[in-house]
């Protein structure tokens, strides 16, 4: 199955369960896209040191035995073609820690780039406005992710649950406390104790 | 390091940190994606095969399969699999719950409890989700340039000093910022009890 038929014009999450990425990987690559796998390849001396040093890697240098997460990260820096427009993790962000993927995420938005992320991590579907769903290599719904979201009853049927943020303030707003649902953690508390 | 030999066996345990997860250990099993050759019957190659593929929520029908007809979800369970029917004592399974959906790794902690409970085998879930390993690890191994640096029970919230703060524990700290009184809590239905009491007052 693929996901997608033309090449995505905006930030895209595709949230699957048990999804076989394999054509859309193929497709990607037919399509001059950058697609980020954890088996990819990388190679650190093709990597700027400035690169390096704004993701505060540059120690990775001098580190004699990499970690899987280390060589991810560097993985992904050693992906960051300026010539592509497309930049498409396939499962990778998942693994890394928060700081790191929003760094990765905004320094793409900045520049200008699409971004498709292919994950299991519930949490990484706030990161990207558009958001699909796919369960057994089926696209379930689709559309602006804050609507998708608001969908609790298929994720429960799909056995996905919801983001932290959202499943907490659908919860307040049945205990009344606030009156509609919330996407991020801040406007929250913000709202709660104003 | 070799961190089985800190360990109680017989119980369920949370590793954290960033290190790569290696054995030489006759009794121990790692579980990854690692992607075998062959189809899945070659690779298991027991008489348990069957079984243990029930066991990991596969069928009779993945018998035939190879790595290119399976997603990542299934390759791990294929390695669970296989560990299982090795039956070594010690099974270290490396960002498993990375893999499965939310209702998969609730059907896989009931796996892991029996497994650990009825035949005494000691599981070690090595992942940077904080918030799964306080569902299931009795105790949270913390671990950095290959030493352990400390090892957490299940209650003990000072862990929060040492690794990347799941969302809860962040929604928490935004909430002491206000200068509001409030506990630590691992479940939202525990936070939410609490904010409702904190509004009550």
């Amino acid at each position: 199955m693929l996901v997608f038929q033309e090449l995505p014009k905006k930030d895209t999450t595709i949230i699957s369960t048990n999804y076989n990425y394999h054509d859309d990987i193929i497709f990607f690559l037919n399509n001059n896209a950058e697609v980020i796998t954890k088996d990819k390849k990388y190679y650190i001396n093709g990597i700027p040191q400035p690169l390096l040093k704004e993701f505060n890697l540059l120690d990775l240098l001098s580190k004699p035995k990499l970690t899987k997460q280390d060589e991810l990260k560097l993985t992904i820096l050693s992906s960051l073609d300026y010539q592509k427009n497309i930049f498409v993790f396939v499962n990778v962000l998942t693994f890394l820690d928060y700081e790191f993927k929003m760094h990765i995420i905004n320094f793409l938005k900045l520049n200008k780039k699409i971004i498709v992320n292919y994950t299991t991590d519930i949490e990484e579907t706030l990161f990207l406005d558009y958001l699909i769903v796919i369960h057994n290599q089926e696209i379930i719904i689709e559309g602006n992710t804050k609507s998708v979201l608001k969908e609790e009853k298929i994720f429960k049927k799909l056995g996905l649950n919801l983001p932290f943020i959202l499943d907490l303030s659908i919860g307040l707003k049945y205990y009344n406390l606030v009156n509609k649902v919330y996407f991020d953690a801040e406007s929250l508390v913000n709202d709660l104790w104003k | 390091m070799r961190i089985i030999d800190t360990k109680t066996p017989g119980f369920i345990y949370g590793l954290m940190g960033n290190i790569n997860l290696t054995t030489n250990h006759h009794n121990c099993s790692i579980v990854s994606d690692y992607k075998f050759k062959n189809d899945i019957a070659s690779y298991l190659n027991s008489p348990k095969a069957l079984n243990s593929l029930k066991m990991v929520l596969l069928d009779e029908s993945y018998l035939t399969k190879t790595v290119q007809d399976l997603t990542e979800s299934d390759i791990i369970k294929v390695n669970l699999a296989q560990a299982l029917i090795a039956n070594k004592d010690y099974l270290f399974l490396e960002y498993f719950d990375k893999y499965l959906t939310y209702l998969e790794n609730e059907e896989f902690k009931r796996l892991f409890k029996k497994i650990s409970q009825d035949y005494h085998k000691t599981i070690i879930l090595y992942t940077n989700d904080l918030t799964y390993l306080w569902s299931i690890a009795k105790e949270i191994i913390y671990v950095d340039n290959k030493e352990i640096i400390h090892t957490f029970n299940n209650k003990d919230f000072k862990i929060l000093d040492y690794v990347e703060n799941p969302p809860i524990s962040k929604f928490i700290t935004l909430i002491k910022n206000k200068n509001i009184k409030i506990s630590d809590y691992k479940t939202t239905p525990e936070l939410l009890k609490a904010i409702y009491r904190i509004k009550e007052e």
